[in-house]
């Protein structure tokens, strides 16, 4: 795609009327995910009550006729679950965007280098500590372990990897896979010895959004924000690293740093979704994916139109998994977006790209 | 995914789920507000009257400030108490599992596939949420509730003294304390009955499966409530780990006298003990059980009021009795 342009790598976008052609229907599938979030639910409240609900939370303005649960329903329990869905899946999947052309892997997803793990295991240690919940900036135990938990493994992965030479892509890698496993053994021994608590801990690993509240994702979404708003603007790093690393270091790009900066952003934002939603797969894998296939490699519209699409779908498959009675979110992230994938390669493979 | 080794052992553990609700307790249990060893439901002296102070099994203090009209249940437990207490009228939202009394089954749910609906718990307006413990009502569930500045009340019984108390309870909060004092009179009568009637007869060694899956045996887990029941019931039970759990190696070593198949409650094809007894003697290891020699396979029916701690859970000890010692009750107590 884009051929026409390829003359200088570091800028070979699509035009500029294609880029505000996606963006905006990113922007329009945004608004309308989280119009359908809002607006629809298990419980029966019109249409017309929801939506005076939240212009007359936002503006003060209108007469309550509507009874005081359905207003909690609308804004405490299903706002603040479509925000963190939003904030998380844009994360995710800019995250996704930023292994896969750091390491340069299509099959790189945000937890390849062992935030997930890592998050599992704080996350199932505090559910099996014997104490009392305590919190702290509105996050419980639980999310503040599996914060802390993706965090440092990121951390020591990433160390464990740098040398004299800088940090081979392979290495991260491998020693990445190496860390996960080990985390996983121990997170498989605590599972097997969790006793009354499986239950607790088989539902975080399994993911869902279902417990956001305002207080709870007050820390975590800005967090996510400000990681993702810092990486839209690094994706000049990114594109002079698809070329490679050499290639990118002769454009003038530190790499060393980049993948530094990289690699800490996005760790910043996985951890801070996975501390508020457990580990939602395929989000961070497939979105970048899919959007690449419809606009090409350029991370000046890559980035933000896979962070929109990321959000977008996460806020619907999040829909999905609550009007399905609950469902884990992943399974329906998977089943909208696994064959929309399939259609896509399906597509590029006939059309011989 | 290929990402995450743990994310495949997920479907392995599904079964480990399944029996969860089965097992013994097997440490105090966590919660949010942390708890010690069975903390014991009390009701402050002015029962009576409103406002009322209760403490539930996870040890949490609730202040009710008028009699609750409308109560969610999230457990078939509890909503049978409230009901036995001739408070059915009261109930808002139940479980999709819910099926006695019968008139619940018109009841809106509010928990499906056992897992909560937040959304339809506020919609249902509750002025008190009867929750369960041991996660059967997630914590995560619990803490939301919290936060929306619902009342909740935590009911998990582990013993008939403490279904006796959550009865109590439950009474002092919806004002039916005389109710359920003659409930709880009742039920100590029927079990002091059970245990008259087996006292003195042979106890034997009894294995009640809960569950059977490729070689591992699912049982009453050691110190469980089902433990307990089987005890006053007249047997010596063949007991499991702390999540019920009987390795073959283990069963052949205890080697039950009597077999109890509970799982013959949801499986149609064990109801028949012809049937029962070819397909137990078929598992590797069972054949040379003194129980199957001796024929001594009974299919058990009765395993819902056996399992759920509500006001029938003497229906099922009485049950278990006939089971174990049915020359003991042949005029049927």
């Amino acid at each position: 795609m884009s051929a026409t342009t390829a003359v200088r790598p570091i800028a070979f976008g699509p035009s500029l009327g294609r880029s505000a052609l996606v963006l905006g229907a990113g922007v329009a599938f945004v608004a309308v995910a989280a119009a359908a979030a809002v607006l629809s639910g298990t419980s029966d409240i019109g249409i017309g009550d929801a939506v005076a609900i939240v212009l007359h939370r936002l503006t003060g303005i209108g007469p309550v006729t509507w009874p005081a649960s359905a207003e909690t329903i609308v804004w405490e329990l299903r706002l603040p679950r479509v925000a963190a869905g939003m904030a998380v899946g844009a994360g995710l999947a800019c995250a996704g965007t930023v292994f896969q052309a750091l390491l340069r892997n299509p099959m790189a997803d945000p937890y390849i280098i062992g935030p997930a793990a890592g998050a599992s295991l704080g996350a199932v240690t505090a559910l099996l500590l014997p104490v009392a919940t305590v919190g702290w900036l509105g996050l419980g135990l639980v999310q503040l372990f599996a914060f802390a938990g993706g965090l440092l493994t990121v951390l020591v992965v990433f160390s464990i990897a740098r040398g004299q030479a800088g940090t081979p892509v392979v290495t991260l890698l491998l020693s990445g896979y190496a860390v996960s496993s080990l985390l996983s053994a121990g997170v498989a021994l605590l599972i097997f010895n969790s006793g009354e608590r499986l239950a607790a801990v088989i539902g975080w690993l399994l993911g869902s959004l279902g417990g956001a509240s305002w207080p709870r994702i007050g820390f975590a979404v800005p967090l996510i924000v400000i990681s993702f708003s810092l990486l839209l603007v690094r994706w000049r790093g990114l594109n002079a690293l698809l070329l490679g690393e050499s290639q990118a270091a002769h454009l003038g790009v530190d790499v060393e740093r980049e993948k530094r900066i990289l690699t800490g952003l996005a760790a910043l934002a996985t951890s801070a979704g996975v501390a508020i939603s457990g580990t939602i797969g395929f989000v961070g894998l497939v979105v970048p994916h899919l959007v690449r296939l419809a606009v090409g490699p350029d991370h000046r519209l890559l980035l933000p139109a896979s962070l929109l699409y990321g959000a977008g779908l996460l806020v619907l498959a999040d829909l999905g998994a609550r009007l399905a009675g609950g469902i884990p979110v992943g399974i329906v992230t998977a089943l909208i977006g696994a064959p929309f994938l399939l259609w896509l390669l399906r597509r590029s493979v006939r059309a011989g790209r | 995914m290929a990402s995450r080794p743990s994310s495949r052992l997920l479907p392995l553990l599904v079964p480990l789920v399944l029996v969860a609700a089965c097992a013994a307790p097997a440490a105090p249990t966590p919660t949010a507000s942390g708890t010690d060893a069975a903390p014991s439901p009390s009701v402050a002296p002015s029962a009576a009257a409103y406002p009322v102070t209760l403490t539930d099994d996870a040890g949490r203090e609730l202040v009710l400030e008028s009699e609750p009209r409308r109560v969610v249940s999230l457990a078939p437990s509890n909503t049978e108490i409230v009901c036995a207490l001739d408070a059915c009228d009261r109930l808002v939202g139940v479980t999709d599992f819910d099926d006695f009394p019968p008139e619940v089954a018109d009841i809106d749910d509010v928990v499906i596939e056992a897992s909560v609906d937040v959304e339809l718990v506020v919609a249902a307006e509750p002025d008190l949420i009867l929750a369960a413990g041991n996660e059967l009502t997630p914590t995560a569930v619990l803490e939301q509730l919290d936060e929306l500045g619902l009342p909740v009340l935590v009911l998990y019984p582990e013993t008939l003294d403490e279904v006796y108390a959550d009865i109590q309870l439950i009474g002092a909060a919806l004002d039916r304390a005389p109710e359920a004092d003659d409930l709880v009179g009742d039920l100590e009568d029927r079990v002091a009955d059970v245990v008259a009637a087996v006292g003195d007869a042979e106890r034997p060694a009894t294995l009640y499966e809960v569950f059977y899956s490729e070689g591992t045996t699912y049982t009453a887990g050691e110190g469980s409530f089902l433990a307990a029941l089987l005890e006053l019931a007249g047997a010596t039970p063949v007991t499991g780990d702390a999540q019920g759990v009987i390795g073959a190696e283990e069963l052949v070593t205890a080697d039950p006298e009597l077999i109890l198949l509970g799982t013959a409650s949801y499986d149609p094809s064990l109801a028949d003990p012809e049937t029962a007894l070819e397909t137990v003697r078929a598992r590797s290891g069972w054949e040379d059980l003194s129980a199957v020699r001796d024929g001594a396979v009974v299919p058990y029916l009765d395993d819902i009021v056996t399992t759920r701690a509500g006001p029938r859970i003497v229906d099922g000890l009485e049950a278990l009795a006939r089971a174990i010692h049915p020359d003991r009750f042949e005029s049927g107590p």
